[in-house]
């Protein structure tokens, strides 16, 4: 989590990516999710990308080297924030169409029912997707087909500018799973440990061939839509939003539990400072692509 | 003449030269499966899945809800992820509910990848007008072919239905596969022994010197009877069938344009920003200056009263005046 706070600190700063997508205040959600996850299992997730991307486990420089348009990233730059990917490191990848990452989760999962792979999809996803037809059909296939899926919503309460209870009818967005006769539930998603706890039931659900799940983890977005983005919420609303720091809030319970001292915590902020001062180091060491890279693996 | 042997071919209707593909496909990988309303124990709504779900099982041909977004994007899933899929949309009008994961995933994931993820499913759809109405008649394959990264075909025979199924199923990337409402009940031979047609090679269907007429799918019979009956009046038509739209054979429909000096495209969609729009610029680039005139549907929709469809939709007749009129005959 204080990985990807740092990290998010010191890319919206720089001048050269054009926007970014930030996942600063949500980072319970994503390293929750993935501190269940192991390399059998497959994550996919919207264009607020950054968090899932690091917690799952990926270089730090290389996501920075793809955030920054470079070809030391990911995606030899290609795909940005929106729609970075590597498969192989079982991050299936962003898709920055709102929603359009819920059916190809199930088609995921789908190729892992019909080959009897050992894990389990998890599509990552925000209250702005839980307006759109296609989480409807989703969720209806994936339990008649009882897919090993987890659909988590990342709700953090505000789609750009609207309020998610002016757009959206269910007093609960786990409320949207009820029909399907799946497990769901909505948890506070600022707490790492709860994120963890009830992924890992739905995970282990999922992977032994029971079916479906959706949580929904409420959460909260520390800054604007997108660093291109204007803030609509009042500077004391924010303030407020702000002290709900899921970093601070596991650093005090860790503290109280004797898991960690004051000093330990100060060596994790420096080793972090070096690893994002690493990253962008590496990013700016690599090349943007050629301008003949705009035609390669079209067809 | 050529000195092959003749090919042995057996007579197949469209519907089961479809069929064949699957079935021959599906035998040699086992990764292939269906995906559509209707697709199982049914058939397929014009039977063109006929014995796949009896020989593969509900596993590998799945009847899903009616479901559009979630059908394609399940399929482009698979495909993703590894297997290789075929999504049925039983008529293209429906496309339309199902283009965001084929449009901006599929044929986006190689380039956005840089080549980790591919996406080798068919997305077979029914296009055309058979009494069915506004919403189930439309051509909608020209918004198709400029999309960078999706190929289209349209076959017109039998034959072509048979091989570009099989190519279809065998591409590295997203390929849309349209047929015709009035192409199923059609027969043909086809050959016996395994064909592959490939996928952007255009076919000339018939040689002539004074136009060339440029067509696909079913309008490629609609062309074949105009250019019967011009021959009596010594109007000799050359008459291409595209087969493919993405990536589109736009040399043989040069060469033959070289030839003749004068083109007519035709097509059942709309003429504005539609296919012949298209080959008639490319042409102008290749050619430069020819006698070029579109056919295509009236800029109404396609109502299911018979005598509204047959005012909008072209036909012989329409393709015959407009050669007449381009070539003053």
């Amino acid at each position: 989590m204080i990985l990807i706070r740092a990290f998010e600190a010191a890319l919206r700063v720089r001048p050269d990516h054009g926007f970014q997508l930030l996942s600063s205040g949500q980072e319970a959600v994503s390293v929750g999710v993935c501190a269940v996850l192991t390399e059998a299992d497959q994550l996919l997730c919207s264009g607020r990308s950054i968090g899932p991307a690091l917690a799952r486990g990926l270089d730090p420089g290389a996501v920075m080297a793809e955030l920054t348009g470079r070809t030391g990233g990911l995606n030899r730059g290609k795909a940005g924030r929106g729609h970075m990917a590597h498969p192989a490191a079982g991050f299936f990848g962003a898709h920055a169409v709102v929603g359009g990452n819920l059916a190809i989760a199930a088609g995921v999962a789908l190729a892992f029912q019909a080959a009897k792979r050992p894990g389990a999809v998890v599509c990552l996803f925000g209250d702005g997707a839980c307006g759109a037809g296609v989480l409807h059909e989703t969720l209806n296939i994936a339990a008649i087909w009882q897919l090993p899926l987890v659909l988590v919503c990342d709700n953090n309460g505000i789609s750009v500018s609207t309020p998610r209870d002016l757009v959206l009818a269910p007093r609960h967005l786990a409320d949207l799973a009820a029909p399907f006769a799946m497990p769901a539930a909505t948890i506070d998603g600022m707490d790492v440990l709860a994120v963890r706890d009830a992924m890992a039931a739905y995970i282990a659900r999922a992977r032994a061939g029971a079916g479906p799940a959706f949580l929904e983890c409420l959460s909260e977005r520390f800054s604007s839509h997108s660093t291109a983005t204007t803030e609509t919420r009042s500077q004391q609303a924010m303030a407020t939003i702000r002290a709900r720091c899921p970093i601070e809030r596991l650093s005090a319970h860790l503290i109280a539990e004797g898991l960690l001292d004051t000093a330990q915590r100060a060596t994790l902020e420096t080793e972090v400072a070096g690893e994002v001062a690493r990253a962008l180091a590496f990013a700016d060491s690599t090349p943007y692509p050629d301008a003949a890279e705009a035609m390669s693996d079209v067809v | 003449m050529s000195s092959e042997p003749p090919v042995r071919t057996v007579r197949l209707f469209f519907r089961e030269a479809i069929a064949r593909a699957l079935a021959e496909e599906m035998r040699l990988d086992a990764s292939i499966i269906v995906l559509g309303q209707d697709v199982g124990a049914f058939g397929g709504s014009y039977k063109e899945f006929v014995g796949l779900f009896e020989e593969f099982g509900a596993s590998r041909v799945r009847d899903t809800p009616v479901a559009e977004a979630v059908m394609v994007g399940i399929g482009v899933g698979v495909a993703a992820a590894g297997m290789r899929a075929l999504v049925n949309i039983t008529y293209m009008d429906f496309l339309m509910l199902g283009l965001d994961p084929l449009v901006n995933y599929a044929a986006k994931a190689r380039f956005k990848t840089a080549g980790q993820i591919t996406v080798p499913v068919v997305v077979k759809t029914t296009a055309g007008a058979r009494g069915q109405g506004v919403a189930h008649s439309q051509c909608i394959e020209a918004w198709l072919m400029g999309v960078p990264g999706l190929s289209v075909v349209v076959p017109s025979t039998p034959t072509d239905a048979y091989g570009l199924m099989k190519s279809a199923l065998r591409a590295e990337g997203p390929v849309l596969y349209v047929d015709h409402k009035r192409l199923f009940p059609t027969a043909g031979p086809v050959p016996i022994a395994e064909t592959l047609v490939p996928i952007g090679q255009a076919a000339i269907r018939r040689a002539g010197a004074h136009v060339t007429v440029v067509s696909y799918s079913f309008m490629v019979r609609v062309a074949l009877d105009a250019a019967a009956q011009l021959e009596k009046s010594g109007v000799s038509c050359e008459v291409i069938d595209l087969r493919s739209l993405a990536p589109i054979d736009i040399a043989t429909v040069a060469a033959s344009v070289s030839r003749t000096g004068a083109l007519v495209t035709l097509e059942e969609g709309q003429l504005i920003c539609g296919v012949g729009a298209e080959i008639a610029f490319q042409i102008r680039e290749l050619c430069g200056p020819v006698r070029v005139a579109r056919v295509g549907a009236l800029p109404a929709p396609v109502s299911s009263n018979p005598v509204l469809e047959a005012a909008v939709v072209p036909d012989t007749n329409r393709l015959i005046g407009a050669v007449r009129r381009l070539l003053s005959v």
